[in-house]
């Protein structure tokens, strides 16, 4: 305690004084953590690029005896239909995911925006499936949904919405509905927590004013929270799509991409193309190919938030 | 009002009663005798509960036990790493303005992003050339290039809200910086290091791409790639397969329960100011 009443009183000077000297020691701290990042991110960001320049069949890699091939790979894999149907798959996949964690997202924030014994609690344990082991998480879904003992045919045929049970992952349409449902669970809860925090800095004057006016709740959530939610949205879209397009484990697990190809997002294809087929070349470039969307979309995020004193 | 507030906590227990069905019945289906899962209609509570399906495929299969063994061996260190790591750095881009600071919160926000495949597939070639593939070492250098990144980004906060005149006394007081450091700083963001602890526990323990690319042999690899192995080989066995998922998921939720206010501020805190 004593030191901090000292401190208030030393001179200003002294403490300026010395750092000028020891400022190489400031760039301690951080460059190892850098140096780490930059080997461990940036050097296989530029490996893959080169390594998609070669002809690079997993035993030619491993013998050393790898060709250059240019960008061959690049013209062979856009001329390749699977990579615009795994990039379309992808795309449906990540949109309908990032729509279906938004609305349950808002829901839940909205419900838990208001104070009641117990919310705590409540709003932390709807966060377990965002922590829960993605393996984990799949395999529950594909028991759930399992044709013949599945809960989810089970119930939806005790109520009659179905009078015979979907298997749902043995077809292409519902394969897909059911991996965007596994994964909308997942990420809700954090889409649930931005938006949580967004609703907080949304000024309760407002809506006493509009009560005052006549406004019911229904008005009130059109004309007050939605516009004002929007900048918050705008986050749960970018960062849902970022995190969405590059999900693998949940999939993986629950259809290998099957069937077919119904789900064959692009990070399974790229999965398969280099650990399947064994064609490092091919899969590298898959891999960059891939990374264009959300590169975009990451610079639109890091500019519309820089604003908000990120960097 | 009173009714009122009592009204939405029984509201709100009904949404978190829902929302954990699946988990619920993960653990309720390893309770049950194999045969019991293909009752109709499913028996909502296991009766009577069984460890049966722990008993084989859990205890009794040291495939299962190996790849605990391995996830244990990989996760330690690569949560020591990542805090050795990312405790300096987060202090150092708090305290320092740094000419450097932006392109390295830059660096650190866009590694989170990358999808892991696309670390995997290249790191599976470069492991090659170094002997890393197949190894432990290998594992806990991939896993903790993400950690990192994300440790570095969500500790920031709370290093910021260190009061700048507390390390000024201890440098007055003759501390070396970094023993201001060590000192000062680091008993005050206690709960961002619980935090940060936790979430990269959570993120190595449940990580499944790199040990699925990088981990080629049996003997080390983790117990996630363990369980989608199972799925290959077991498909439909529910009881043993629910009973591994729910293994994996304990360490989780113990640690969730019991750390979870700090986990939940911390991903506030990270998630919506950077």
């Amino acid at each position: 305690m004593s030191t901090t009443v000292r401190a208030a009183s030393a001179p200003a000077g002294a403490t300026t004084r010395r750092r000028p000297r020891r400022h190489w020691s400031r760039y301690a701290y951080i460059a190892p953590a850098v140096v780490f990042v930059a080997a461990t991110t940036l050097y296989p960001l530029y490996y893959n690029i080169s390594l998609s320049l070669y002809d690079a069949p997993i035993q030619k890699f491993l013998a050393g005896t790898i060709e250059f091939v240019g960008l061959a790979n690049y013209a062979e894999e856009l001329r390749n239909p699977e990579l615009w149907t795994g990039l379309r798959v992808s795309l449906i996949y990540t949109v309908a995911t990032i729509a279906l964690m938004y609305v349950i997202g808002l829901a839940l924030a909205v419900f838990f925006n208001r104070k009641f014994v117990g919310r705590n609690a409540v709003r932390a344990a709807i966060f377990l499936p965002y922590i829960l082991p993605s393996v984990v998480a799949a395999n529950v879904w594909r028991w759930i949904l399992d044709g013949s003992y599945g809960l989810v045919n089970h119930a939806l045929m005790s109520v009659g919405i179905i009078d015979a049970p979907v298997f749902w992952l043995g077809r292409g349409n519902s394969a897909l509905v059911a991996v965007v449902l596994a994964t909308a669970w997942t990420m809700a809860p954090f889409a649930m927590l931005l938006l949580l925090a967004g609703l907080q800095n949304i000024p309760k004057g407002l809506y006493e004013a509009a009560s005052l006016d006549g406004a019911g709740p229904g008005t009130r959530f059109r004309a007050i929270t939605l516009p004002l939610l929007r900048p918050v949205s705008l986050v749960v879209a970018l960062l849902g799509f970022i995190y969405t397009f590059r999900t693998f484990d949940t999939i993986f697990i629950m259809t290998k991409g099957g069937p077919g190809d119904a789900t064959t997002v692009l990070p399974i294809l790229a999965y398969n193309e280099a650990f399947v087929n064994f064609e490092l070349g091919s899969g590298a470039t898959i891999n960059t190919l891939m990374l264009v969307i959300p590169t975009v979309l990451a610079l639109f995020y890091f500019r519309a938030t820089r604003k908000e004193d990120v960097l | 009002m009173r009714t009122r507030t009592v009204g939405l906590s029984v509201t709100g227990l009904i949404v978190a009663v829902v929302y954990l069905i699946p988990v619920y019945w993960m653990v309720a289906t390893s309770l049950k005798e194999t045969g019991d899962v293909f009752n109709s209609p499913p028996d909502l509570v296991p009766s009577p509960p069984t460890l049966a399906a722990y008993r084989d495929a859990v205890f009794g299969d040291s495939a299962v036990l190996q790849g605990i063994w391995s996830s244990t061996i990989i996760t330690i260190p690569t949560l020591l790493l990542t805090l050795a790591l990312a405790v300096p750095a987060a202090y150092g881009l708090a305290r320092f303005s740094l000419r450097v600071n932006g392109v390295v919160m830059l660096l650190m926000l866009a590694a989170q992003m990358l999808p892991t495949i696309s670390l995997a597939l290249p790191m599976f070639a470069i492991f090659s050339d170094y002997g890393l593939v197949d190894t432990y070492a290998g594992l806990i250098i991939a896993n903790t290039s993400l950690a990192l990144p994300f440790a570095v980004v969500m500790l920031r906060p709370y290093m910021l809200a260190i009061p700048q005149d507390l390390m000024d006394a201890g440098l007055l007081d003759g501390c070396t910086g970094f023993r201001a450091f060590w000192k000062i700083g680091l008993p005050l963001v206690q709960p961002g290091l619980v935090m940060v602890a936790t979430l990269t526990f959570v993120m190595t323990w449940g990580e499944f791409v790199f040990g699925l690319t990088l981990a080629t042999s049996d003997a080390i690899q983790p117990i996630t790639v363990v369980l989608n192995r199972f799925v290959a080989q077991f498909g439909t066995q529910w009881t043993n397969l629910m009973a591994v998922s729910t293994i994996i998921a304990i360490p989780i939720i113990v640690i969730f329960v019991l750390l979870q206010k700090y986990v939940v501020a911390g991903i506030s805190e990270g998630g919506i100011k950077d």
